[in-house]
C-alpha cells in the first residue's frame, strides 16, 4: 500500500508538470491564432474583424501567471474552452466525439500486435534456430522500417482500389446511421482491417523481437533446466516457466503503448480518413489553437500516466521484487 | 496470473475496448433520426463533394464561425449579388438591381419578389439591415458604413463618405433572416445546426463526423433550379485522400489540387472527367519588404523582377496550371481591368538577364570578381525568401527564384520554417522578403491599396495584416481616393488605368502568377458543369459563384 501511494505522489507530480508543459509550450510558438487563421483564410477575412475575433476567440493579453492560474482552475473544473478552429464547438465536444474512433482503431492494432507478436516471439524463442525463428523476425523488421506512410498508401491502393476487398475511406459507409445492428458493426469492422492491418504489421517485429529476446536469456536460467529435469510438458515449461517471467518488459510497453493509442495514429487517420483525434491535434497546432491542443494533451497525459500507473500496480502483482523495495 | 489466463483478461480487455469505443461514437452521433438505409439507397443521387480540409465535421452551420462548415456560404445563405470573375459581371440574386446614388454616397438595392426563406417566412428587407447590423456588431469592419434603412423592397446602404467599394462588399454578404437570429441570446457562438436559409440546399440530413447531406430548400424562389436532390459533403484529412476518391469516381465534383491532373484524374475516362483552372484566383506576389535596403529602391524590385523567368516559376512550382503575371500586376480576376497600354508595354515582369544586369549596375550594386553582387554598404547581395514549410508548391516556386537570382549574382535562400513563424515575421515587418496572397475582389481597389496605399502602411513591428511589404504612394493615395468616390463604371476605369501605370513605375511588390481556382468535374452523373466555353460560373466550390453551379446541375438522364 505504502508503495501504491507513492507511486500515487510521483504521478502527482508528474501530471502537474505535464500540465504546466502544455501551457507553454504553445505559447512559445511564434504567432497567435487569430494572425494564422487570418494567413489560412487566403484572403477571404476582412483584416478589420481581426480585433473582433481576437475579443471573442478570448486570445488575450493578460499576463501569463493569469493565464495560468486560469488554466489550472479550468483543468480542475473540467472546463476545456472554445476550440478556436472549430469556434464555437467546446474542445470537450471536439474530443469526445473524436476518441472512440481512435481508441478502437489504437487498442485493436495495439492488442493484435502484442498479442501476435509475442506468441510469435515465445514460439520463436523455444524452437530457436526453426524456421520461424530465422526467417520471420528479420521479415517484420524489414517491413517495420518501411515509412509507415508508404506502407499504408501501398495497402490502400492494392487491397481497396485494385483488389477492391476493402473499404477505402472513412469509420463506415457514408450514409448510414450508427445503430446497434449487426450491419454497421460488420461495416465498421470491415472498414476498421485496412488501417489496423496496416499498424500492426509495422509494430508486430518489435513485439516479436523484444519477446524473442527476453525468452532466450530466461530460457538458459536454471529454473527452466529443472523444469525439464522434472520431465514436464514441453508446452507448460514453455508458457508458465519461461515466457511469465520473459513478460514483463512487455507488458511496460503495453502499458505505455495503450497511453500513446489516445494520441491517435496521425499518418493513419490522413491515409485512411479514418476520424480520430490524431488528425485533430495537427490540425490544432497548425492553426494554434491552444484550448484544443490543451485539452488534447491534458487527454494524453493523463492517459500515458494512468496507463503507466496501472502498471505498476499489476507489476506488484507479477514480479514480488518490487514489492520488497 | 499464467499466460493463458492472461492472454484470456487480454481478450476480454480488447473486446470490452471495441465494444466501449462503438458505444462512445455511437451515442455521440445517434443524434439525428432520419433514416439511415434510406440515405444510403439514394446515395447515388446526392451532388458529392470531397472537403479536403477538414478531417471531420462538426455539426456547425453558424456562419460567423470561423472556420465555417462548407457550403454554409454557397447554398444555405444566399447574396444580393452574386460576381462571376470568369466572365466579369455580376448577377442579381436576391436583390434584382440596385443604384448608386449621384454624391456616391449611398447605394440602394431593389428586393427580389417571392423570396422565401426555408421555414416559409417571407424574405424582407428588414431581413437585410438586420444581417448587417449584427455583422457588424459581431465582427466589425464596414467602417464606411452609417446605417442601412429598409423601406418596402428596396435596402439603402449609407456610407460616410463617397465609397464606391462598397458595392461588392455589401453585395456578397450573406443574408440571415432575422426572426430567427434575433432570437437567439449569442448569436456568435450558437451551432446552427439546424440553419434556415434562402439558398437551394438547406436542409441539413444525415449528419455524421465525416460525411453530411443538404437537402433542397423546400421552399426555394426558383425551384425549377433544383434538379439535384441534394449535396453530400465527405471529410478529408489531406488533399491525397480527397484526390483518391476523384480518381476513384467516387466524387462528382473535385475542387481541391490534384497533381499531374491528365494523367491521374482524366485519363481514367476521357469522356467524363474534365478540369478547368481559369486564373481567377488572387494575384500571387513576392513582397520585397520596402523597409529595408536594398528593397526600398524601385530599380532594384524591377532588376530582381526580371531576373524571375516566370514561365520556369509557373511550370515547375505551379504544375503549368498559373499564369505569369504582367506589369499591371492584376490577376485573371481582373481581366476586363486590365490596362493593355500597360500590358502590351511590359518590360519588368518579362524575364531579362541581361537588362536585370545593366539595371542592378546602373543603380550601383555590383558584381565583384567572383560573380556575386555586393551591396552599396560594401555587403553581399543576400537576402532570405520566407515561406512556410507545408507549402510544396510555393516552396519549389521560392526555389526556381532563388536559382533565377543566382544567374545575376544575388544570393536568395530559401527559409522554410512553419507558417505560424513566417507570418509572425511578415506582421511584424523583420522579413526579407515572401510569397503571398493579396486580396482579389471584383473590383482591384483593394488590390492597389493593400500593396501601395499608405492608409495599409504599418510601422516596422505594429502588426500588420495585409502590406506586409509596407509601401505607401502619395500618388497612389490620391489615385485610390478618386476611384473610391467615382461612382460610374467607366471613371473607375479610367482611374484604375492610372494606378495600374503608377503600380507599372513603382513596382511596389513583384507579381509572379495569377492564382488558378481549381475545379475538376466529373458529368457521370450530373451535366450542366460551367467550362472555358460557358463560363457561367468558376469551378470552385468555395466560391460566391458556386452557387450558380449548384442551381444549373441536373442528373443526367
Amino acid at each position: 500500500m505504502r508503495f501504491i501511494l507513492r507511486r500515487l505522489g510521483f504521478y502527482l507530480i508528474a501530471f502537474w508538470a505535464s500540465i504546466t508543459l502544455n501551457f507553454l509550450l504553445p505559447r512559445f510558438m511564434p504567432g497567435d491564432p487569430v494572425s494564422r487563421m487570418f494567413a489560412r483564410s487566403q484572403d477571404r477575412m476582412q483584416p478589420e474583424q481581426l480585433e473582433a475575433l481576437r475579443k471573442l476567440l478570448g486570445v488575450d493579453d493578460r499576463p501569463i501567471w493569469e493565464q495560468y492560474a486560469g488554466y489550472l482552475q479550468n483543468i480542475l473544473t473540467g472546463q476545456m474552452g472554445v476550440s478556436i478552429t472549430r469556434f464555437p464547438t467546446p474542445v470537450t465536444e471536439v474530443i469526445s466525439s473524436q476518441i472512440g474512433w481512435t481508441l478502437l482503431l489504437g487498442g485493436t492494432a495495439l492488442v493484435i500486435a502484442a498479442v501476435v507478436g509475442n506468441l510469435l516471439g515465445i514460439l520463436a524463442a523455444w524452437r530457436r534456430g526453426s524456421a520461424l525463428d530465422s526467417a520471420l523476425p528479420p521479415v517484420l523488421v524489414f517491413i517495420g522500417s518501411f515509412p509507415y506512410f508508404w506502407l499504408a498508401m501501398g495497402a490502400l491502393y492494392l487491397f481497396g482500389v485494385v483488389l477492391g476487398w476493402f473499404p477505402i475511406r472513412h469509420a463506415f459507409t457514408d450514409g448510414l446511421e450508427p445503430a446497434f445492428t449487426a450491419e454497421f458493426f460488420g461495416d465498421v469492422a470491415a472498414h476498421l482491417v485496412l488501417p489496423a492491418l496496416t499498424i500492426v504489421l509495422v509494430s508486430i517485429g518489435g513485439w516479436m523481437l523484444g519477446m524473442r529476446n527476453t525468452m532466450i536469456a530466461t530460457n538458459s536460467e536454471d529454473y527452466i533446466t529443472m523444469a525439464e529435469a522434472k520431465g514436464l510438458r514441453p508446452g507448460r515449461i514453455m508458457l508458465r516457466y519461461a515466457a511469465r517471467n520473459a513478460m514483463l518488459p512487455s507488458v511496460t510497453s503495453f502499458g505505455m503503448g495503450l497511453g500513446f493509442v489516445v494520441g491517435g495514429a496521425l499518418l493513419t487517420e490522413v491515409v485512411f480518413a479514418y476520424p480520430g483525434v490524431g488528425y485533430q491535434l495537427l490540425n490544432a497546432v497548425q492553426g494554434l489553437d491552444y484550448p484544443l491542443m490543451q485539452g488534447l494533451f491534458l487527454t494524453i497525459t493523463a492517459a500515458v500516466l494512468l496507463a503507466n500507473f496501472l502498471v505498476d500496480i499489476l507489476y506488484v502483482r507479477l514480479d514480488p521484487r518490487v514489492r520488497s523495495n | 496470473m499464467t499466460q493463458t489466463r492472461f492472454l484470456k483478461s487480454a481478450r476480454i480487455a480488447a473486446a470490452g475496448l471495441a465494444v466501449g469505443a462503438m458505444l462512445l461514437t455511437g451515442c455521440a452521433a445517434t443524434g439525428n433520426k432520419s433514416g439511415g438505409t434510406d440515405a444510403a439507397a439514394n446515395a447515388s443521387a446526392f451532388l458529392t463533394i470531397p472537403r479536403e480540409d477538414m478531417g471531420t465535421f462538426v455539426q456547425n452551420f453558424n456562419p460567423f464561425a470561423p472556420t465555417v462548415n462548407p457550403m454554409v456560404q454557397q447554398s444555405i445563405y444566399e447574396s444580393l449579388l452574386v460576381f462571376n470573375p470568369a466572365q466579369g459581371n455580376s448577377v442579381p440574386w436576391l436583390a434584382t438591381d440596385w443604384k448608386a446614388a449621384d454624391d456616391g454616397k449611398s447605394i440602394t438595392f431593389t428586393l427580389r419578389d417571392g423570396v422565401k426563406w426555408s421555414d416559409g417566412q417571407p424574405f424582407v428587407a428588414d431581413d437585410v439591415a438586420y444581417t448587417f447590423e449584427l455583422q457588424k456588431k459581431l465582427k466589425g469592419g464596414y467602417e464606411y458604413l452609417d446605417g442601412v434603412t429598409a423601406q418596402g423592397n428596396k435596402v439603402t446602404f449609407n456610407f460616410n463618405k463617397p465609397w464606391s467599394p462598397a458595392l461588392y462588399d455589401v453585395g456578397q454578404l450573406s443574408i440571415l433572416p432575422k426572426h430567427i437570429w434575433s432570437a437567439l441570446a449569442d448569436p456568435e457562438k450558437d451551432a446552427n445546426a439546424k440553419p434556415v436559409g434562402t439558398g437551394p440546399y438547406t436542409e441539413v440530413d444525415n449528419f455524421q463526423a465525416q460525411s453530411f447531406v443538404l437537402k433542397k430548400n423546400p421552399n426555394y424562389w426558383q425551384p425549377d433550379k433544383q434538379k439535384i436532390a441534394g449535396i453530400k459533403m465527405l471529410a478529408f484529412a489531406g488533399n491525397d485522400g480527397a484526390n483518391l476518391a476523384a480518381a476513384n469516381g467516387d466524387v462528382d465534383w473535385a475542387p481541391q489540387y490534384i497533381p499531374n491532373i491528365e494523367k491521374t484524374f482524366v485519363s481514367k475516362d476521357k469522356d467524363h472527367r474534365h478540369y478547368w483552372f481559369p486564373p481567377t484566383g488572387a494575384m500571387i506576389n513576392w513582397q520585397l519588404n520596402t523597409t529595408k535596403a536594398p528593397f526600398n529602391d524601385g530599380d532594384v524590385r524591377k532588376a530582381l523582377s526580371m531576373a524571375v523567368d516566370r514561365d520556369q516559376v509557373t511550370k515547375i512550382g505551379m504544375s503549368g496550371y498559373a499564369q505569369p503575371a504582367d506589369c499591371t500586376g492584376l490577376s485573371g480576376n481582373y481581366e476586363t481591368w486590365k490596362n493593355t497600354q500597360v500590358k502590351d508595354n511590359c518590360t519588368w515582369t518579362k524575364h531579362d538577364v541581361q537588362q536585370a544586369n545593366d539595371l542592378l549596375d546602373k543603380a550601383g550594386y555590383p558584381k565583384g570578381p567572383d560573380g556575386k553582387r555586393t551591396l552599396k554598404d560594401g555587403k553581399p547581395f543576400e537576402f532570405k525568401i520566407s515561406v512556410g514549410a507545408t507549402s510544396s508548391d510555393w516552396l519549389s516556386v521560392a526555389n526556381v527564384i532563388s536559382q533565377n537570382l543566382a544567374e545575376v549574382g544575388v544570393t536568395a535562400k530559401v527559409d522554410s520554417p512553419d507558417w505560424a513563424a513566417v507570418v509572425a515575421g511578415y506582421e511584424k515587418g523583420d522579413f526579407d522578403s515572401g510569397i503571398v496572397w493579396s486580396a482579389n475582389d471584383p473590383s482591384p481597389y483593394k488590390y492597389f491599396n493593400t500593396t501601395m496605399g499608405s492608409a495599409s502602411v504599418k510601422p516596422v513591428g505594429t502588426k500588420a495584416s495585409d502590406n506586409y511589404h509596407r509601401f505607401g504612394d502619395p500618388k497612389a493615395d490620391a489615385l485610390l481616393s478618386d476611384f473610391a468616390a467615382a461612382t460610374d463604371q467607366s471613371r473607375q476605369k479610367d482611374i484604375a488605368n492610372k494606378l495600374q501605370e503608377e503600380y507599372n513605375d513603382v513596382a511596389p511588390v513583384v507579381p509572379l502568377f495569377s492564382g488558378p481556382e481549381w475545379g475538376a468535374y466529373n458529368d457521370t452523373r450530373f451535366t450542366g458543369w460551367p467550362t472555358q466555353d460557358n463560363p457561367y460560373a468558376t469551378l470552385s466550390v468555395r466560391a460566391p459563384t458556386t452557387v450558380l453551379v449548384l442551381t444549373s446541375l441536373e442528373p443526367r438522364k
